[in-house]
């Protein structure tokens, strides 16, 4: 299988204090990898750095094979434009409908009006909110506002899927919700990576996990694996 | 269609989150630009008012005393054939006193006591347009002042040299003022437009991560800051044009300066335009300045 994303011996400091050091690792298209840790183990440096919102000091970084560590900035939007990105906090524009949100990434590529309204539609019946286009994101519950945020991330038909704690606002009811949801996206063929420290999360998907310790790869299961409860 | 309309949506719901500070912004820079204007107009008007001097200027050529009709004629037609004169006119001595009397009645009884008429007669010439530029006019008058039977050539030169001396300085007062306050307006400008930015600071991370490029976020403060930039020159033309009706409103009733009101003018529509769009120049470069002294973000 193809890697989608690589990472060669990346490091990474902040102040002198190492968020990644020598991480190695690739990750095949279509895969679900769950990027695990204590908070500050350096994982959303990591999705960060894959985004190209931070550079590593040290290593290289392919993304659908560009290498990120190389790129322009004026570059940069166009990497972001393959990769969805899904936030703890949802990130949703208050003053815009849930339809406006979701149409975002389409309006600042140039989509026409009718691909738009046709994208929108299907992305937000995918996440089930589509009854709820119209509204407020304020006006939706947590488990809503991050359906909406996933249909965002995943309007535009994204290579790679990015969750940074994407359940971390959520109950154990709506986290295994979210987690069937990154499921299903990811048996369409997208590669999802999911950051996260929620062990429920860990306990639903048998998939494979790396384990990120202050900064240092130490542990990876396989997707074979099964999480003992 | 989408996105233009994002775009401009963007830059309205810019200038409508942050209401009082655009209603600031646009005051401030109105008045800024009002101050400018106002050494622009008088400028404009002194422009004027010394073209139509220059228009105007008579040359007088005093004739000897003793002058024959011949020589006098001889003269006149030696001042006709000239390529850098227009018009000729002849004021006889006795039409130079009656013109005296005409114009200056309480102190034609001056006149009485010296018995003869002391008025020379002369030529009164319009140089052609071409030739009405100072230098033309001074090298003119040193050409006709050693013909014979002329006495003496005099004109207003003084006048318009002093006018002309005078533009000079307000001209450069109102490079050096109008240098300043827009450099003052593109700080007010900027300062809306920064803050703009840090009110929508989560936006523009929203948009960053989703790929929106630089433009795409940009072109929205731009056109804020071009707005603000027209709208303040629009109103400071619009403070200008009541200052300078209530100014030449004020000239008529004091009635110190009777005529002179019918003569000011205000800038002509073309200036106008061209001073609206000046105004959004600077608060585009507001927007600018801003935007590269804040960013909005590095990628």
């Amino acid at each position: 299988m193809d890697a989608i994303i690589q990472l060669i011996h990346v490091s990474k400091c902040y102040d002198r204090r190492p968020a990644l050091s020598d991480v190695t690792m690739e990750i095949e298209k279509g895969e679900f990898v769950l990027l695990m840790g204590p908070s500050g183990a350096g994982k959303s440096t990591l999705l960060r750095m894959l985004i190209g919102e931070e550079q590593p000091d040290e290593g290289q970084i392919f993304v659908h094979g560009r290498n990120v560590t190389k790129l322009k900035p004026s570059e940069v939007p166009y990497l972001r434009r393959k990769i969805g990105t899904v936030f703890q906090d949802f990130r949703l524009l208050s003053k815009k409908s849930v339809f406006d949100n979701v149409a975002l990434p389409l309006v600042v590529q140039g989509v026409s009006e009718r691909d738009i309204r046709r994208k929108v539609t299907e992305a937000l019946r995918a996440v089930g909110v589509d009854h709820k286009k119209d509204q407020p994101p304020n006006s939706l519950s947590a488990g809503e506002q991050q359906r909406v945020c996933i249909a965002r991330a995943i309007v535009n038909g994204p290579v790679v899927l990015l969750a940074d704690e994407p359940t971390g606002n959520l109950d154990p009811e709506r986290t295994g919700e979210i987690i069937e949801l990154f499921k299903l996206i990811n048996a369409r063929g997208t590669t999802v990576i999911v950051a996260t420290h929620d062990p429920q999360v860990v306990k639903q998907v048998h998939r494979r996990a790396v384990t990120l310790v202050d900064g240092v790869l130490t542990q990876e299961r396989r997707s074979a694996e099964r999480v003992e409860a | 269609m989408r996105r233009f309309l994002y775009i401009v949506r963007e830059a309205w719901a810019n200038m409508r989150t942050n209401r009082t500070t655009t209603i600031v912004a646009i005051l401030t820079t109105a008045f800024t630009l009002a101050c400018v204007g106002i050494f622009l107009l008088l400028y404009v008007n002194l422009r004027h008012a010394a073209g139509w001097l220059q228009e105007d200027v008579k040359i007088m050529v005093y004739l000897d005393d003793g002058v024959s009709s011949s020589l006098r004629q001889a003269l006149e037609q030696q001042l006709k054939v000239d390529r850098m004169v227009s018009e000729v006119v002849f004021i006889s001595k006795e039409q130079a006193l009656k013109e005296f009397r005409a114009q200056f009645p309480a102190d034609s009884h001056l006149l009485e006591g010296l018995g003869e008429n002391p008025l020379p007669a002369s030529f009164v010439v319009t140089l052609a347009p071409n030739y009405r530029s100072p230098e033309s006019m001074q090298g003119w008058a040193d050409r006709v002042q050693t013909m014979e039977g002329v006495a003496k050539v005099d004109y207003n030169q003084e006048w318009i040299n002093v006018l002309t001396e005078l533009i000079g300085y307000i001209e450069l007062v109102a490079i050096g003022v109008g240098m300043l306050l827009s450099a003052a307006s593109v700080t007010i400008i900027g300062n809306t437009i920064r803050l703009a930015l840090f009110t929508r600071r989560e936006e523009i991370e929203i948009l960053r991560s989703i790929g929106a490029t630089r433009t795409f976020i940009r072109i929205p403060y731009f056109i804020e800051g071009a707005v603000l930039g027209a709208f303040g020159s629009a109103l400071s033309l619009g403070i200008l044009r009541i200052g300078f009706e209530l100014f030449r409103q004020q000239m008529q009733l004091t009635g110190r300066f009777s005529g002179i009101e019918s003569m000011l003018s205000f800038f002509p529509l073309s200036l106008c335009l061209a001073l609206i769009m000046a105004g959004m120049g600077l608060g585009l470069a507001g927007s600018v300045v801003s935007l590269l002294r804040v960013g909005e973000g590095r990628t």
